[in-house]
């Protein structure tokens, strides 16, 4: 059933189809039992008419037969009513009948002894209804109906009957039986051809509507798999026209459609290139000249015993400024190369509890009091690009410290069968939701205003989440305004094999992160 | 005095390399052609060469093969293009090292001085490593008689792995031994070098005897032969 009412929604064939078949049933049966009815009412009813004239003539002669003992001593009322039943037995050729006497109820039983039947048939089962009617109104009343023999069969027939006086002044009551074999025979065949008929029909209708109906549906399937086609990125997929039919209008509308598609695609794509090749071009070109830069303001700063101290201070600036361009310019590239897919993996089993020290490590700043570790006892080691992977720690590391405002920082590392993650929370300014939405776009900053006390790129969170998800990994967030910030890294510890747990949830108000932090100074690394 | 020629077609650039070069105390010629290179490599006979690898006239791939072709001078490429093509075309050219614009200019001696040094620990002995003998004195390497010419980087890399015969030595041993980097480096520089010294002094390439590649781990000094 719930195949069924799947297939009822998914396909227009099988909801056409049935809807079809289940009309046309009951239509056609409608049709047909009218038919049959009719025609079969139409043959009885000759028949009946027939029957009902011949029982009035042999009626009147019986009655005749009967009135006429009372004149004629030659004839015995015992023969006659025995001729009248057997009589009538005999006489017919054409069409088969019985002849039934029966005494009035009126009539004590024992008296009732010219009662009788011919054939097999047995009186009783003549039914009542009419034997009240034909003694109500005294003749020719008739009834369709089964009438039954003594050896048990029945015949469909029409029952004729007559009240009849039987001398002296016995009420009787005569019924004529004509059986209507060969009538039946008629109507059971019409019956057997409508029902035929309308069989064949009812097939004809579903096989027509279903090849009408394919005939419609089989573009809009041709469509719809293609549409899924080029969905899937495959945008040289095109319907093929046939006709100028209405589907071949869709057909080539949708053809033109999918042809804009691609071409605005392709021009997205080329513009994004060429922005690419742009922004890789621009890098590479400013580096010669920096180079040449850098290497003067070395030269210069080398001299600063010499200078004016305002002089010597600029020198400090030159050089400090031409660091931070260059870290830009650094991170430009890499972005430049994730944009262009030029991104490569170089993994190496690594040992990420070593990573993080050595990290914390190379921010060699005053901030070792604040810094907090917690790692787990086992070794973890995962396969990783461990310079990439440095660089997201460095990012939030870093971040953390800048946005921290002097509290603690949390360093965790957790692991599961599959994955390794470093969570990194600070209880510092935090950030709001909205905020959250943008904090990985490039060059976002939450509070412009804020001093950039590491000269942050502020292309360091977009790189790190490109450097996770390089490595099929994630890098979630969670913030709140004046509670913190925590980071979640997680890679799997091989590559190829997408992640599927959290070994440390991002949201740090979860029960599993409830832990001690140990406190972490200069002896550990 | 050492001399040190500088290719490079920003003059500026040229000229910055040849002022921080003075300043550590060597002398510079500076070219700002590839194609002028090679007259002024004869007649100057430098001690290293400072290479740009994009050059107008001829590029530095080119200046490297045809300097490769004559001298075993050390040659240091710059470039602009950290992880291109470039940098693994230029050391199969023959450039001993590499570094990437923009350079840190201490840095860029430390390279150059690392590739002019004498080895420190230097010995009389002679090493040998297959039927190799390592003259470390007249710094040559003889097979059956005859002398294999090497670049000294090279001869560096082959008295590394030789003077410990049973040690396998991961690429970043090497980068350290060889190249003089405290930091992780870029292995390539290891793998190109390491092909370098085979296609001289294996007699089969493919099968090697010398260098041993020890799988996922480095390489080893391959064990004499009786």
């Amino acid at each position: 059933m719930i195949r069924l009412g799947v297939r009822w929604r998914s396909s227009i064939l099988f909801r056409v189809i049935s809807t079809t078949f289940i009309l046309s049933l009951i239509l056609i049966s409608l049709v047909g039992s009218i038919l049959f009815i009719q025609i079969s009412n139409e043959i009885f009813r000759e028949k009946t008419n027939e029957s009902v004239s011949e029982a009035q003539s042999l009626y009147e002669y019986a009655q005749g037969q009967l009135d006429a003992t009372l004149y004629l001593t030659s004839l015995k009322l015992p023969t006659v009513v025995n001729r009248i039943l057997q009589a009538s037995d005999l006489t017919v050729a054409t069409t088969p009948r019985e002849v039934v006497l029966i005494g009035s109820p009126i009539l004590h039983k024992a008296n009732s002894f010219y009662n009788g039947a011919s054939g097999n048939v047995d009186e009783t089962s003549i039914s009542n209804t009419l034997r009240a009617q034909v003694r109500k109104s005294g003749g020719a009343e008739w009834l369709r109906g089964k009438i039954a023999f003594k050896d048990g069969h029945t015949q469909r027939a029409i029952i004729v009957g007559h009240a009849i006086e039987v001398p002296p002044r016995s009420p009787y009551e005569l019924y004529y039986v004509f059986l209507l074999t060969d009538q039946q025979t008629i109507v059971d065949f019409i019956g057997r051809l409508l029902l035929f008929a309308g069989a064949l029909l009812i097939l004809l209708i579903g096989g027509i509507s279903w090849y009408v109906i394919r005939q419609a549906i089989n573009p809009v399937r041709e469509a719809a798999e293609i549409a899924e086609q080029l969905t899937a990125g495959d945008l040289n997929r095109r319907i093929h026209v046939v006709g100028q039919d209405e589907m071949a209008r869709l057909a080539i509308s949708f053809n033109e459609m999918a042809l804009s598609m691609q071409q605005q695609i392709s021009r997205l794509e080329n513009l994004s290139r060429l922005q690419q090749r742009f922004v890789s071009d621009v890098s590479h070109e400013l580096r010669t000249p920096l180079t040449t830069i850098r290497m003067a303001s070395d030269v210069i700063a080398n001299a600063k015993e010499k200078m004016e101290p305002a002089v010597a201070r600029s020198a400090e600036l030159l050089q400090s400024q031409i660091a931070r361009f260059e870290s830009l310019l650094t991170d430009l590239l890499e972005v430049s190369r994730f944009d262009a897919s030029a991104s490569i993996l170089e993994l190496k089993e690594t040992d990420i509890k070593n990573l993080v020290i050595a990290t914390i490590d190379q921010l060699h700043i005053g901030h070792l009091g604040q810094i907090h570790t917690d790692f787990s006892e086992a070794p973890v080691t995962a396969s990783v690009d461990p310079r990439r992977i440095e660089r997201v720690l460095r990012n939030l590391i870093s971040n953390a410290i800048d946005h921290s405002e002097g509290k603690a920082i949390e360093i965790l590392i957790r692991q599961s069968e599959r994955e390794v993650a470093v969570g990194v929370r600070d209880h510092g300014v935090g950030f709001t939701e909205r905020e959250s939405e943008r904090l990985f776009d490039r060059f976002w900053r939450a509070d412009p205003s804020r001093s950039r006390l590491r000269g942050g790129t502020g292309l360091g969170l977009s790189i790190s989440l490109d450097d996770a998800k390089l490595h099929q990994g994630t890098l979630k967030a969670w913030g709140a305004p004046g509670k913190g910030a925590n980071f979640v890294l997680t890679v799997p510890k091989a590559p190829g094999i997408p992640i599927e747990g959290e070994p440390i949830p991002v949201n740090p108000n979860s029960d599993q992160a409830s832990t001690s932090f140990l406190s972490f100074d200069e002896d550990d690394i | 005095m050492t001399l040190i020629m500088v290719v490079d077609d920003d003059q500026d650039l040229a000229e910055m390399l040849g002022i921080v070069l003075t300043g550590s105390g060597f002398e510079v010629d500076l070219v700002n052609a590839g194609d002028q290179v090679m007259t002024i490599f004869d007649s100057h006979e430098p001690d290293l060469v400072l290479l740009d690898v994009m050059l107008p006239g001829m590029s530095g791939i080119e200046v490297c093969k045809i300097i490769r072709e004559k001298s075993m001078v050390p040659i240091v490429m710059l470039s602009a293009k950290g992880d291109s093509y470039d940098v693994v075309k230029g050391l199969e050219a023959g450039a001993d090292d590499y570094v990437v614009k923009p350079f840190n200019p201490s840095e860029l001696v430390a390279r150059v001085k690392v590739r002019l040094r004498r080895s420190s620990n230097e010995s009389s002995t002679t090493l040998r490593i297959c039927d190799i003998v390592i003259d470390q004195v007249a710094h040559t390497i003889i097979r059956s008689g005859k002398t294999i010419p090497l670049t000294r980087l090279e001869f560096d890399l082959l008295v590394a792995l030789a003077r410990e015969p049973g040690r396998v030595f991961t690429r970043d041993a090497l980068l350290s031994e060889v190249w003089g980097y405290q930091h992780a480096a870029d292995t390539r520089l290891v793998n190109v070098h390491v092909q370098r010294l085979r296609a001289k002094v294996e007699e089969d390439a493919d099968n090697p005897q010398v260098v041993l590649t020890v799988r996922g781990v480095g390489y080893k000094a391959g064990t004499s032969q009786a």
